[in-house]
C-alpha cells in the first residue's frame, strides 16, 4: 500500500466494486428483521437449506398406504339415545371394517343427579305446611329436566315462586333425604348439602341489595361521586398539611450537611419546635441530623435499632478494615461496642465518638501518605524527569483539616456521599465509587 | 376438538316475511323465498293434487266438501308473475301460524322444488317463534310426521338459535324482522318466557309507513307489471302504462310494497337522536330512480321512518297511518329492551345488559345499532355495562336464526336430542314438550 502511494500508482483497481458486491449479500442475508435475524445467527449467518423433495418420492408414495381408507355414508345409534334412531353420517372406513364402538359424542350427555323420593318418604320427612305434594313433584321433574337451573325452573314453575324459594325447598328436600337415608349421619356430614344448609334469607337480601345496585339512576349514581370525590379531597388535603412537617425535615438534613455548627443548632431548635407543634410521634426525635430515611418512616423503634443503623450509616463510607480499626480503637479506651445503657443522650455521645475515631484514623492515614510522598518526593528531587507532575492545588485542603465535632466533612473529604450532594462541595476529579474501599489518594495535596 | 357431526339435517325457519331453508352446517340457508303465497280460488269440484299424499288425507277430503278450491303458488317466481284474481295471503298473522295448509304448501315447495330432497331421509330443525304456544308446536310436530314422514325432529326457539349463532348461551336477543320485533332473553340456552315481549312494529309496518308517506307527498309508486317502457330512441324510455284489470287489490298493494322496501332498504338511516320535524326540515334530499323512470326526492322522511322503532307515537304524524290502532301501548325499542331485562332475575341483569344482539332484518338499518347503544346507556343502571352487538355482515344480520339452527343441528352431542318418528309414535305428540324446551 505504502509503495504504491509512493510511486503514484493507483490503488486497487477494483477495491470499491469488490467491497460492494459482498455488502448487498450481506444485507440481503440480514434483511429478514426481528426474530430472524437471531435464528440466522444461530444458524451461523446462513439461511436455513431447504429440505429437497424428490420427485421420485412424489411419484412411488401412492401406493405404499398400507391401510386401504375409504369414507361411507353409515348409520349409527348412539347410547345417549333412549330409542333406536339411526341416523346417518361419514364414517371413515379403514380396509372395509367400519369403526366399532359407541357414538363418540355419547359421552358428553351428563346430567344431574336429582334424589327422587318415594312415598313414604314423602309423608315422614319431607312435609312442609307451604309446600303441596305437586308442587314438589313438579319442581323435582323440571329439576331434572333442566339440570338444577334454577333461574329456568322458575320461569317455568307453574305456580308463582321466586327463585329463593325454590331453592330453599329443593335444598331442605335433599337434605333431609340424605340425612334419612344415610346409615349414620357421619357418613353423609362430608357432603355440601348437609354441611352448609341453604340460607334462604341471607339470598333474599342479597338480592334485595343487588337490585338496588342495579336501579339507581343517572343522579343518584352522580351523587355517590361527587360525594365520594368530596371526601377525597377531605383526606388528601388532611395528609398534605401532614406531609408539609415532613417535608421540612428532609429539607433541613440536606442543607445541614457539613454546615457549621450554628446551623446544627438551627436545625435542632428547627426540629425542636416542629416538633412541639406537630402532634404527631413521626419525626424522630433523637439522632437528628443523621436520620436515615428508613428510620423516619417508622413511628415507633427501638433505640438500639436506630443506633444500629447510623452505626452503619457512617461507616458506609469507611473501608472494612477501618470498620475494624474504629472497634479496635472503642475496646482500646475501654468504651463497648454497643453501649450498655442506649438512652438518648448515651448513643449519641457513642456515635460522636465512632465518627471522631473515624476521623482521626483518616487523618492518621493521610498523614501517612503525605509523609511518603515527601521523603519520595525529596529522594526524587534530583531525579531528572518528573514524572509525576505537581497537582493541582485544589483549595479544599483545609476542609480536609478541619474536624467538625459536628458535622463529620471531614471524613467526607475526597469521599462522595451521593445522597448528600452540596454543589461544589466535593473535587470533580474522577468520581470515586461512594463505597470506596481505601481512602482514595488525594490529589490535594499539601502543594 | 372439532365438535361437529353432520348428519344431513335441515334447518327451516319459516318467518313472518321470508322463509329460509337450507342444509344444516351450511353459512348461508339455500332457499329463501316469501312466506306470503298467491292464492286463486277456483271454481268446481276438482281437486289439484298438490303433491303426493295419500288421496283420503283430510285435506282432500275437506277439498271435496267445498265447491272453491285453491292453487297455491308459492315462491319469488310464481309469486313475481301477475296472474288474474290471485290474491297474496300470509299464513302468519302477529307471529302465529294462521293457516296450516298455506304453511304445508311452503315446506313443500321448499322441500320438493327448492332443496330437491325427500323429506323421509333427513332429519328437520324447525325454528319456532319465542312465544309459541303448545298447541302450535304440537301442531307442526304432526304435520311434519304424518305428512312428511321425516325421522326425526326439534323444535327450537328463534331468540335461543340466534344467541347460539353469535356463541352465547346468555344474552338478550332483539329480532326485528319482517312481520314484529321480539325481544326475548336467553339464559343458558332457555329462553325466560316471561322477559318475551313483542311490539307489531316490524319491517313491513315500516314500509307502510314509507308508502303512505310517499302517497301523501303526491308520489305514485307504480307496481313493476302495470307498465312497459319502450325505447323511443337510444338512451331514451317512455313508459306506457298498461291497464290490467282482474288484479287484486292485495297483489297491487304486494307489488309497491316491494318498491316501497327497496326505497326503505337503501335509502333510510336511523338518526342519532329523536326524531324532530323541526331539525330534519332542512335536511338535503337523497334522489331515488322508481322502476317507471320517476324520480323522487326524499328528505325528512330518510329519519322519520327509522325512527318509529324508537318512537312509535311518530306514526300518528304519518298521514294515513292514524288508523294503527295499538300505537298508545306499544313502546319503543329501548323501553321494551329495559323492560325485558327487569322483567328477569337480579343476577342475570348484569349479563343480558353485556350481551344485547341484534337479529332481523330490519337491524340492518344503518346506524341501528350505535343508536340503541346510546339510548340503552342512558336509561341503563351505571353499575351495568350496556353492549350492543350486531354481527357486521347484514347476510349474517338476516339469517342469525338460520344460522344458529345450521350450528346447532350440525353438532354432534346436538343428536342425541332429536324427537325421533319411534317416540313421536310411542308417547304422543304432547312429547314435544318435554323434548324441546
Amino acid at each position: 500500500m505504502d509503495a504504491k502511494d509512493i510511486l503514484g500508482l493507483p490503488k486497487n483497481p477494483f477495491p470499491a466494486t469488490q467491497e460492494k458486491k459482498p455488502r448487498p449479500q450481506k444485507e440481503t442475508q440480514r434483511k429478514p428483521d426481528g426474530v430472524h435475524r437471531e435464528v440466522y445467527a444461530l444458524t451461523g449467518g446462513m439461511a436455513p437449506l431447504m429440505p429437497t423433495i424428490e420427485v421420485s418420492h412424489l411419484k412411488k408414495r401412492q401406493n405404499t398406504e398400507k391401510e386401504k381408507i375409504s369414507w361411507q355414508w353409515l348409520p349409527f345409534t348412539s347410547s345417549a339415545r333412549t330409542d333406536n334412531l339411526h341416523l346417518y353420517h361419514w364414517v371413515r372406513v379403514v380396509n372395509g371394517v367400519p369403526p366399532t364402538g359407541d357414538y363418540s359424542f355419547a359421552k358428553y350427555n351428563k346430567s344431574v343427579d336429582v334424589v327422587k323420593y318415594t312415598d313414604e318418604e314423602y309423608k315422614k320427612h319431607l312435609t312442609d305446611p307451604m309446600w303441596s305434594r305437586e308442587e314438589t313433584d313438579q319442581l323435582f321433574d323440571l329439576c331434572e329436566r333442566f339440570d338444577l337451573r334454577f333461574i329456568i325452573i322458575a320461569d317455568r314453575f307453574p305456580y308463582p315462586r321466586t327463585v329463593e324459594e325454590l331453592k330453599s325447598r329443593y335444598y331442605a328436600v335433599t337434605r333431609a333425604l340424605l340425612l334419612a337415608r344415610a346409615p349414620s349421619p357421619g357418613d353423609v356430614s362430608g357432603n355440601p348439602i348437609v354441611k352448609e344448609p341453604y340460607n334462604m334469607t341471607h339470598e333474599v337480601e342479597r338480592k334485595r341489595a343487588l337490585s338496588v345496585v342495579l336501579s339507581q339512576t343517572k343522579q343518584q349514581e352522580q351523587r355517590d361521586a361527587e360525594i365520594l370525590a368530596e371526601a377525597k379531597q377531605i383526606m388528601e388535603s388532611r395528609m398534605a398539611s401532614k406531609n408539609a412537617e415532613d417535608v421540612e425535615l428532609p429539607v433541613n438534613q440536606i442543607g445541614n450537611e457539613g454546615s457549621e455548627a450554628t446551623a446544627h443548632a438551627e436545625s435542632i431548635s428547627l426540629l425542636n419546635t416542629n416538633h412541639l407543634s406537630s402532634s404527631t410521634a413521626a419525626p424522630p426525635t433523637a439522632e437528628c441530623t443523621s436520620t436515615p430515611a428508613s428510620l423516619r418512616m417508622l413511628r415507633v423503634y427501638l433505640r438500639t435499632h436506630a443506633l444500629e443503623q447510623m452505626v452503619q450509616a457512617a461507616n458506609s463510607s469507611a473501608g472494612l478494615r477501618t470498620i475494624k480499626r474504629v472497634d479496635q480503637t472503642l475496646q482500646d479506651l475501654g468504651v463497648h461496642l454497643k453501649p450498655k445503657v442506649p438512652t438518648k443522650s448515651v448513643c449519641a455521645e457513642h456515635l460522636e465518638l465512632r465518627k471522631e475515631i473515624l476521623t482521626l484514623l483518616n487523618l492518621q492515614k493521610q498523614l501517612q501518605n503525605r509523609e511518603a510522598e515527601a521523603s519520595v518526593n525529596r529522594d526524587n528531587s534530583y531525579a531528572e524527569t518528573p514524572s509525576t507532575p505537581k497537582r493541582s492545588f485544589r483549595g479544599d485542603v483545609e476542609r480536609s483539616l478541619v474536624p467538625d465535632s459536628a458535622g463529620f466533612g471531614g471524613d467526607r473529604v475526597g469521599k462522595r456521599d451521593h445522597k448528600r450532594k452540596a454543589p461544589g462541595r466535593f473535587t470533580d476529579a474522577p468520581p470515586s465509587p461512594p463505597q470506596s474501599k481505601r481512602p482514595r489518594k488525594l490529589k490535594s495535596s499539601d502543594g | 376438538m372439532y365438535g361437529g357431526d353432520e348428519v344431513s339435517a335441515i334447518v327451516l325457519d319459516l318467518g313472518s316475511y321470508t322463509c329460509k331453508a337450507g342444509y344444516a352446517g351450511e353459512d348461508a340457508p339455500k332457499a329463501v323465498f316469501p312466506s306470503a303465497v298467491g292464492s286463486i280460488y277456483q271454481a268446481g269440484a276438482t281437486d289439484e293434487v298438490k303433491h303426493e299424499k295419500d288421496s283420503d288425507s283430510m285435506y282432500d277430503s275437506e277439498n271435496a266438501d267445498k265447491i272453491k278450491t285453491r292453487k297455491l303458488y308459492v315462491g319469488t317466481q310464481a309469486l313475481g308473475y301477475r296472474r288474474d284474481h290471485m290474491e297474496v295471503i300470509s299464513p302468519i298473522k302477529d307471529g302465529v301460524v294462521v293457516d296450516w295448509d298455506i304453511v304445508d304448501n311452503i315446506w313443500n315447495h321448499a322441500f320438493r322444488e327448492r332443496l330437491l330432497i325427500d323429506p323421509k331421509e333427513h332429519p328437520m330443525l324447525l325454528a319456532e317463534p319465542s312465544f309459541n304456544t303448545p298447541q302450535q308446536r304440537e301442531k307442526a310436530a304432526e304435520l311434519m310426521f304424518e305428512s312428511y314422514k321425516v325421522p326425526a325432529l326439534f323444535l327450537a326457539k328463534n331468540a335461543v338459535l340466534t344467541s347460539f349463532a353469535s356463541g352465547r348461551a346468555t344474552s338478550l336477543v332483539v329480532d326485528s324482522g319482517g312481520g314484529s320485533t321480539t325481544i326475548a332473553a336467553v339464559h343458558d340456552g332457555y329462553v325466560l318466557q316471561k322477559a318475551v315481549s313483542t311490539s307489531p312494529i316490524g319491517g313491513e309496518f315500516l314500509t307502510d309507513c314509507m308508502m303512505k308517506s310517499l302517497e301523501s307527498k303526491g308520489v305514485m309508486i307504480k307496481p313493476r307489471y302495470s307498465f312497459k317502457r319502450k325505447e323511443i330512441r337510444p338512451g331514451e324510455f317512455q313508459t306506457v302504462d298498461l291497464d290490467i284489470p282482474n288484479t287484486t287489490e292485495s297483489y297491487k298493494l304486494y307489488s309497491q310494497r316491494a318498491i316501497a322496501s327497496d326505497i326503505k332498504e337503501s335509502v333510510c338511516r336511523v338518526p342519532d337522536t329523536a326524531f324532530e320535524e323541526s331539525g330534519y326540515a332542512n335536511v338535503p334530499m337523497t334522489p331515488y330512480e322508481l322502476p317507471d323512470g320517476q324520480t323522487i326526492e326524499i328528505g325528512a322522511d330518510r329519519f322519520k321512518i327509522p325512527d318509529v322503532l324508537f318512537n312509535p307515537s311518530l306514526v300518528q304524524t304519518i298521514p294515513g297511518m292514524e288508523s294503527f290502532a295499538g300505537s298508545a301501548s306499544v313502546s319503543g325499542l329501548p323501553q321494551m329492551v329495559i323492560e325485558s331485562i327487569n322483567r328477569c332475575d337480579a343476577d342475570i341483569k348484569r349479563e343480558l345488559f353485556s350481551s344485547i344482539l341484534l337479529a332481523g332484518g330490519t337491524a340492518s338499518m344503518l346506524q341501528l345499532k350505535e343508536r340503541l347503544e346510546k339510548e340503552l346507556m342512558e336509561e341503563a343502571p351505571q353499575a351495568a355495562r350496556v353492549k350492543v352487538l350486531a354481527s357486521g355482515n347484514s347476510i349474517e344480520r338476516r339469517f342469525s336464526v338460520w344460522i344458529g339452527g345450521s350450528i346447532l343441528a350440525s353438532l354432534g352431542s346436538f343428536q342425541q336430542l332429536w324427537f325421533s318418528k319411534a317416540e313421536y309414535e310411542e308417547h304422543g305428540v304432547s312429547n314435544i314438550q318435554r323434548k324441546c324446551p
